[in-house]
């Protein structure tokens, strides 16, 4: 169904392209959420929603806009989307929705939403921008997952709120370590992922 | 047809219909969600309301579960229509406000007036024949705001159970002050004297003797000390107002 | 008191960066070169300065459930707070060009060293962050909206002014080659928001 082309712009980003560990985009309003993996996934699920359906409406209207006052009906959309997503949450995910507090609102400056609009969906067909938006959404939603996986596992020994970590490790002294649930430990696990990767690919390296 | 994207009267006319496709969208779309975020705010103060007398989730899930039905917003509902027989406001005087319903009262707005001003919202509650008070609770934690409900026992001076709750607590420390076995160590507690007189709480780290329940102490958890003394000031600070009228009911009683 | 508790708070503890990691992208992009990135926390005190205190005054009379009382009593049940974000961002886009315009014509010596910044910050989440965290806060005046969005302006320019100081030094310094760059700005905002923790529950 889909061409090799399409296939790439899907999974580019998830590794090679990463929006957070090589593009720098997007981390602002996303770490606070990964203490545990239950918010993680549904703001990962949220962003990839808003990004894919805001690349395909920008990319339809695409040749409308007037240049002009180009940013600020990306906006318009956008907020629009996160709207809804916020309203949706609200009332069929009330308990994950008071968790993401106002994150689920700074999507709206998340940098990788309006990035992947100006590089991508302003000049690229619906389809193909909904792949790099889908795409996009994916790959930050792993980095999200994978930090809140080591942060709740070793924070709370605990995965989706249920106990992972046998009793027996409390019994001979194993302890949860707080310091995980710390917004630093979010970023530090970050950096360690971006060492890790950048080990393997090493085409990434930065020089300086 | 090619439109000249950058005239004035273009621009104008595009942002005219972009603002009215997205305002009558969202519009609409807030009317379709608005009354299942009412609801959902309505449960969660009816469970939590429900827990204080001793009626968790899961024990009203499984009564229903016998009944064959599934513990829907409706069946909550009748559950806290059931218990809950009256609900009523008082003034700093312990006399009855009429008109304003306890579930009906905003406390965030509300502690924000003077003492005088204020009503004190109560929820009168009868199960198996004893008679509860739940005194809804508001103050500050640590990073934010704090909250919770305290039900007492027809003696109106033992805690009978309480649930609390947090906007922003450290996870892992502070906001354990949801878990169950920190507000298990409530139940049993005395928040006034013989006299009626109110006395109030003391939560203390290392608390040696935990299973006294007359020593208006209960035990602290260690490493969130602040979010504690925020428990501890808003469960004071609160229910002193209720004094008062607790011990009128007390004289009437006695009478 | 309660206006300087604010200003502290949302100065250390509370920190944008440190506790809530708003606005990361423009704070890594450009914490290389002290001088940029006070040129950008600069530009973001001013800014958020601006926004929260204007974002205030619309969330209380035209945004909140009743906001409208004051038009007409009639118009006490319209809830118009899903508009939130959509106001909210309008309201930092425009004020961003229009601080930009102003600063442009009145104080050119301030716009050559602002102006490559100001179109930046109107996507820079520590704004909108600021009024979001304002609007959650339920302020009752005026003033401590101005104080909280003055406070974390100034919280986020502390941050990116250390993480800047720290990366020129380090670039003397012999990193692994797969943490360089990024990977190593992010572990060492990390060490430093343990070190913010020191701040945790201080109360005037």
């Amino acid at each position: 169904m889909a061409s090799k082309k399409q296939r790439e712009i899907l999974l580019d980003p998830l590794f090679e392209n990463n929006p957070i560990t090589v593009q720098v985009l997007g981390i602002c309003s996303a770490l606070a959420v990964t203490v545990k993996l239950m918010p993680a996934v549904v703001m990962a699920l949220s962003v990839m929603v808003v990004l894919g359906f805001s690349n395909v409406i920008i990319s339809l209207i695409r040749n409308y806009i007037p240049m002009r006052i180009r940013i600020i009906v990306q906006l318009v959309v956008i907020a629009s989307l996160v709207i809804l997503v916020d309203l949706f949450l609200k009332a069929f995910a009330y308990d994950v929705s008071k968790q993401l507090s106002v994150f689920v609102g700074l999507i709206i400056t998340n940098c990788i939403v309006m990035g992947r609009l100006e590089a991508f969906a302003m000049d690229n067909k619906p389809w193909a921008s909904f792949l790099d938006g889908i795409g996009n959404g994916a790959g930050y939603g792993l980095i999200l997952i994978i930090v809140a996986f080591f942060r709740e596992l070793f924070g709370s020994g605990t995965l989706f709120n249920i106990k992972v970590i046998p009793d027996w490790f409390y019994q001979h002294g194993y302890m949860d370590n707080g310091m995980m649930l710390m917004p630093a430990m979010a970023l530090i696990t970050v950096g360690i992922i971006i060492w890790v990767q950048r080990s393997l690919m090493p085409g990434l390296t930065e020089k300086e | 047809m090619k439109f000249d994207r950058n005239s004035n009267i273009y621009t104008f006319i595009f942002t005219i219909i972009l603002v009215s496709v997205v305002g009558i969208l969202l519009a609409s779309a807030y009317t379709f969600f608005k009354p299942f975020h009412e609801n959902n705010i309505r449960q969660e103060k009816m469970t939590d309301l429900l827990y204080t007398i001793g009626l968790d989730k899961q024990k009203l899930a499984e009564v229903a579960k016998a009944k064959g039905l599934n513990l829907s917003y409706k069946l909550i509902e009748q559950y806290f229509e059931k218990y809950f027989v009256k609900q009523i406001a008082l003034n700093e005087k312990g006399e009855e406000v009429e008109g304003i319903k306890a579930f009906d009262v905003d406390l965030k707005t509300e502690i924000k007036k003077p003492a005088s001003e204020q009503v004190y919202p109560l929820f009168i509650a009868e199960k198996d024949g004893k008679t509860y008070y739940v005194i809804p609770l508001y103050g500050k934690g640590l990073w934010d705001d704090i909250w919770g409900y305290l039900a007492l026992e027809p003696d109106l001076r033992t805690i009978a159970g309480v649930k609390f709750g947090h906007k922003g607590e450290t996870p892992g420390l502070g906001a354990e002050i949801t878990s169950k076995w920190f507000e298990d160590r409530f139940i049993g507690e005395k928040l006034f004297d013989e006299q009626g007189n109110f006395v109030g709480l003391d939560l203390v780290k290392n608390l040696e003797d935990k299973a006294n329940k007359d020593d208006h102490k209960v035990d602290a958890i260690s490493g969130s000390t602040l979010t504690c003394n925020g428990v501890e000031e808003m469960i004071n600070e609160r229910v002193k107002h209720y004094e008062v009228y607790f011990k009128k009911l007390k004289n009437q009683k006695n009478k | 008191m309660e206006l300087l508790n604010i200003f502290i708070k949302s100065i250390f503890i509370e920190n944008m960066i440190f506790a809530f990691f708003l606005g990361m992208c423009s704070y890594l992009a450009v914490s290389k070169k002290v001088k940029t990135s006070v040129g950008l926390g600069v530009a973001v005190i001013f800014v958020l300065g601006i926004t929260v205190p204007i974002n205030f005054l619309l969330n209380k009379y035209l945004l909140q459930p009743g906001a409208l009382k004051w038009l007409h009593p009639s118009l006490a049940d319209v809830d118009l707070s899903f508009l939130t974000f959509i106001m909210f961002i309008a309201v930092i886009a425009s004020m961003v060009q229009l601080v930009e315009m102003f600063v442009e014509r009145f104080a050119p010596a301030l716009y050559a060293s602002l102006g490559i910044f100001l179109p930046l910050i109107a996507v820079n989440c520590a704004i909108l962050g600021g009024s979001l965290f304002m609007q959650q806060k339920g302020f009752t005046h005026l003033s401590e909206a101005f104080v909280y969005g003055l406070g974390s302006g100034i919280g986020w320019l502390l941050a990116i002014v250390f993480l800047a100081a720290i990366r020129e030094k380090i670039a003397y310094s012999n990193v692994p080659a797969p943490l360089r760059g990024l990977g190593i700005a992010f572990i060492i905002t990390g060490l430093m928001a343990i070190g913010f923790l020191a701040f945790m529950g201080i109360k005037i």
